[in-house]
């Protein structure tokens, strides 16, 4: 056989493979070892070296063009095959996946992350400290002094050892006043503890206190600055009001109310930090000035999430945990 | 404080609404708590506010006071209520002595007293609009004047004293009955209205029974007196007594309105129970009452703190309406605070003024510059991340716990105890986070809540021997149940403790730290399934099956599990090296061991690589078995091992040669025997 007729035999058989193990053969039978262009070559031995390099260049190329044209119809049989197999291979898509069930964030995390992220990103750093307090932390450093009335608004746990349990997380601003020098802006979330237990209190909340210490801080960027922060929290433009307070760490001080349904609803306190209280942490008043304030985390969630009861935060039902 | 609006509008003649005067006083700082309209017998239509006063603003709490205020708030004049000095028609039979934390005293005897007459009907009206239960004539008339004009009264039954009067403190243990019939023991700090006998009086704070006005008195005597607040402060709250009195003069009472408020009450008297008057006897210590404050402001200052822009005369109308008679030098304005505002002390305290007359809303606004900073994620962040992926829901639970729950497991501990409990079983600080995972677990279970798998992140909190209290921050968590709900294609198996290893290993992986695990003996769990987590020789946490015992004390069967790490422990490593990693193929070989049932993976697994050469890159544990072909009190464990190198393809004889080493070394160490 001459090298045309090989050719055009390869490349008719090559397109009329059937299916892959069809063409398999028809390669073999072309191109394998005892194939038609082996057998051919072992006859090329007796011509004369010029035909027989000219022989062997002609049978390289169309060796080549075989293998091309095997490759091309090997991609189209496996499309044709893919096809035809697709036909027959459904799954139920409606089956329920194979996954681990994810665990929630308690709310009150979740709200004191939102709230703690907002204020990051203003450029204040969380802070903490101690749940058990002395007197002083809690009290005689916040202008508080011993017997004085302004106590009985904070109705206090103590411990054994003369010790209590702070009933704010403002101590951390002590703390942290006395370690750090200013410019200062922190954000104290934390557990705080009252004895008071009824439909809205329990005996344990959380609390999240800011505080901004930096020269010409000001009862204005105040007001701007929780404006800006329940607008974010509340994720809409909120109306507030502030209303003349008394906290004797703060003066002038202030109670914030929102705007809810039909009424105002009073939802934190602050105010520019008295005077007294920055000099007994040794700040310089004369070139820095501070305001802070503070709002408890589990109003703040019960708001956003429409939730009832407060005891709920610490029953921790199930039912209730995988809503948030 | 509760009081009648009409009341109030006989001292400010103001023509706001009920509604517009409440939010006037809310906005102004003196919080309106409610209002309800009310129809008087004697003066008609009529409104009853309830008023939530701070406690800096002891002026305010009188009808006196809140007129004061309204007559600023909206620039009337307050109309001060006309008294009508009674002349004396007799002699004093009673002198009285001052001292320098009662610096003064007024006092009048008065004779002839008809109790049996009825209190007037508009000041018996007015007192139980104001939640004041109506006693006697003289007593009303007292809590009236008490109302009034913020001075507390009080009335003694002149017969029964004897000798003189005298302003004085308690001696140690000295003891006194009330008008309660409490019988109290007090000290020497406690300031008291005695006579010659004894005690009359808890000054300022309650009166004594011996010395009080009864159905058949005839003479009483008269006390309005100034009491220093420190003198007050906290002496009622040590005994339990807080009263109207009290409350008054801990925060100040007006130390010029003692003549006052007892010639009114006199007058009042007079027209009900009638009787004979005596002299008004005014004792007063000078050199020991308040002085008048002298307080400056600068208005640039306040202008900063406010950041707003308060002209000059603004400041001083205010100031002036206040009554703090301001002069003005340059930026600095002087002024002399009035007798009864006891919180006008510092420049800030003025601020407030301002601000509250201008009106906080009216202030300006400004936003806050964001400072550039790097958020810190912490580890208590990430623990909860990662555990909140694997399924754990984050809980928060009581840091106070029963008693009970504190000494689970048998273990009486030294608990730090809170001394005033809110209930007896919130009264133990936790010295662990376990007791309140499993009740939040059990009362879940209660609710058919079968699989479960809890966190908390928390203080815990012990006593060091020096008695001082060491709070160390936690996670705690609990599984239990199977590890995935019924589901078409995976069956659900029980949790165990590999299931819980695995989290844990999973969790000190995600913080870049190896976890060791040793076994631990802890009375809360399970002797032979129970673990200490060590990283390096630092132990950071237990974990395990709950103890039988601790599972029947809590009523629970089957097995629940627990673990607890220190979060401070856990410090991530901040910088992370590159470590050169080969890209020669691998070797591997797999080998089965049996050996004593007793031998601990951990050791087998150690022992193994003292002999594989340090290019070996990983060992598995691939399988324990027990059973047929493995002699009773041994196991078969399978290791996989793969050994690669930097700098060359390794070759079979090498590893051969490693094998060899290997298991010559298990056999003479732990007997070890090679399965074929």
């Amino acid at each position: 056989m001459d090298i045309t007729s090989i050719r055009n035999k390869a490349i008719d058989a090559v397109a009329a493979s059937p299916d892959l193990q069809d063409l398999e053969s028809v390669y073999k039978s072309f191109l394998g070892k005892n194939g038609e262009l082996n057998k051919l070559l072992k006859t090329l031995g007796s011509l004369p070296s010029e035909e027989r390099r000219e022989a062997g260049q002609s049978l390289n190329a169309l060796k080549k063009e075989i293998e091309v044209v095997y490759s091309e119809r090997q991609h189209d049989l496996i499309d044709l095959d893919a096809e035809r197999k697709l036909k027959n291979e459904k799954i139920d898509v409606t089956l329920p996946g194979i996954s681990r069930e994810q665990g929630t964030f308690h709310p009150i995390t979740q709200t004191i992350n939102s709230i703690s992220d907002f204020f990051e990103s203003l450029g204040f750093e969380v802070a903490s400290g101690p749940e058990v307090e002395t007197d002083y932390y809690n009290f005689e450093a916040l202008n508080v002094p011993a017997d004085h009335p302004a106590k009985d608004m904070h109705d206090t746990f103590y411990l054994g050892n003369g010790d209590l349990l702070r009933t704010h997380t403002s101590p951390v601003q002590i703390r942290t006043m006395e370690q750090k020098d200013p410019p200062l802006r922190i954000i104290c979330p934390g557990r705080v503890y009252r004895k008071d237990s009824d439909l809205t209190h329990t005996p344990m909340f959380h609390q999240i206190e800011g505080l901004v210490l930096e020269e010409g801080a000001s009862l204005a960027q105040l007001k701007g600055l929780l404006n800006d922060f329940l607008t974010d929290f509340f994720g809409q433009e909120m109306e507030l009001r502030f209303r003349p307070s008394y906290f004797p760490f703060t003066e002038p001080s202030a109670e914030v109310d929102i705007r809810w349904k039909k009424g105002w609803l009073e939802i934190l306190g602050c105010g520019m930090v008295h005077p007294n209280v920055l000099e007994m942490a040794g700040i310089d008043t004369k070139k820095y000035s501070g305001f802070a304030f503070g709002l408890g985390a589990e109003r703040m969630a019960m708001l956003k999430h429409d939730i009832p009861d407060l005891r709920a935060f610490f029953e921790n039902d199930h039912r209730f945990l995988k809503q948030f | 404080m509760k009081f009648s609006k009409n009341w109030l509008k006989e001292f400010v003649d103001t023509d706001l609404s009920t509604e517009e005067l409440c939010d006037q006083l809310t906005m102004a700082g003196l919080e309106v708590d409610g209002y309800e309209s009310f129809q008087s017998k004697i003066t008609g239509k009529d409104a009853i506010i309830d008023l939530d006063i701070t406690p800096n603003r002891g002026d305010c709490f009188s009808l006196l006071g809140v007129a004061r205020e309204v007559a600023i708030l909206n620039n009337l004049k307050l109309k001060l209520p006309k008294s009508q000095t009674i002349s004396s028609t007799v002699d004093s039979p009673t002198n009285i002595s001052v001292c320098s934390m009662g610096p003064k005293y007024v006092g009048r005897y008065i004779t002839n007293v008809d109790l049996s007459l009825k209190t007037p009907d508009l000041i018996a009206e007015r007192l139980e609009t104001s939640d004041h239960r109506l006693i006697d004539p003289v007593v009303d008339i007292t809590n009236y004047i008490l109302l009034e004009l913020g001075q507390p009264l009080h009335a003694f039954d002149h017969d029964k004293l004897v000798g003189d009067i005298k302003v004085r403190f308690a001696k140690e243990a000295e003891e006194l009955t009330l008008l309660d019939e409490t019988k109290i023991s007090l000290n020497k700090d406690c300031l008291v209205i005695a006579d010659k006998k004894g005690l009359l009086a808890f000054a300022g704070i309650m009166g004594g029974l011996d010395s009080s006005v009864t159905d058949s008195t005839k003479s009483i005597y008269l006390e309005s007196a100034y009491f220093k607040p420190e003198a007050i402060r906290g002496k009622a709250r040590r005994f339990g007594l807080q009263t109207d009195a009290s409350m008054r003069f801990e925060r100040g009472v007006d130390f010029n309105i003692q003549e006052l408020a007892i010639e009114r009450a006199s007058e009042l008297l007079n027209k009900s129970v009638g009787g004979l008057f005596g002299p008004l006897q005014v004792v007063a210590e000078k050199k020991s009452l308040p002085k008048q404050n002298k307080v400056s402001v600068n208005i640039s200052s306040a202008n900063k703190i406010l950041g707003a822009n308060l002209s000059k005369t603004k400041v001083k109308s205010y100031l002036t309406g206040l009554g703090l008679s301001p002069q003005v030098k340059k930026e600095t304005v002087n002024t002399l605070i009035p007798s009864w505002r006891y919180d006008l002390s510092i420049e800030a305290d003025l601020i407030e003024e301002l601000a509250r007359l201008e009106g906080y809303n009216k202030l300006p606004t400004e936003s806050l510059r964001p400072l550039p900073k790097k958020k810190e994620v912490t580890n208590s962040h990430r623990v909860s991340a990662f555990l909140v992926s694997q399924g754990y829901s984050e809980v928060i639970t009581y840091s106070f716990i029963d008693e009970q729950d504190a000494n689970l497991g048998g273990v009486k501990k030294d608990h730090l105890v809170v001394s005033n409990p809110i209930s007896q079983n919130m009264n133990v600080m936790r010295s662990s986070l376990w007791p309140g995972l499993v009740n939040t677990y059990a009362s879940n279970l209660n609710n058919g809540e079968e699989n479960q798998k809890l966190f908390e992140i928390g203080s815990i909190f012990k006593k060091d021997k020096a008695g001082s209290v060491k709070e160390i921050l936690q996670v705690g968590g609990l599984i239990s149940g199977k590890d995935t709900d019924l589901h078409w294609k995976n069956k659900p198996s029980p949790l165990n403790f590999y299931n819980l290893k695995g989290d844990l290993e999973g969790l000190m992986n995600h913080l870049t730290k190896e976890a060791i695990f040793e076994r631990v003996a802890s009375s809360f769990l399970h002797p032979g399934k129970s673990a200490k987590i060590k990283v390096g020789p630092k132990v950071i946490g237990e974990m395990g099956v709950i103890h039988p015992g601790v599972m029947n004390q809590k009523d629970l069967k089957g097995e629940v599990l627990v673990f607890t790490l220190d979060i401070d422990k856990l410090t991530q490593d901040k910088n992370i090296k590159y470590n050169n990693f080969s890209r020669y193929p691998a070797s591997s070989r797999d080998l089965a061991f049996i050996v004593e049932d007793s031998e601990l993976n951990s050791k087998i697994i150690k022992l193994i690589r003292s002999k594989a050469g340090k290019e070996l890159v990983e060992i598995n544990t691939f399988d324990v078995y027990h059973g047929d072909n493995v002699p009773e009190g041994k196991k078969s464990v399978a290791f996989n091992l793969k050994w690669q190198s930097l700098t060359k393809t390794l070759i079979d004889e090498d590893i051969d040669q490693l094998v060899e080493r290997i298991v010559n070394f298990l056999s003479k160490e732990i007997k070890a025997e090679l399965r074929s």
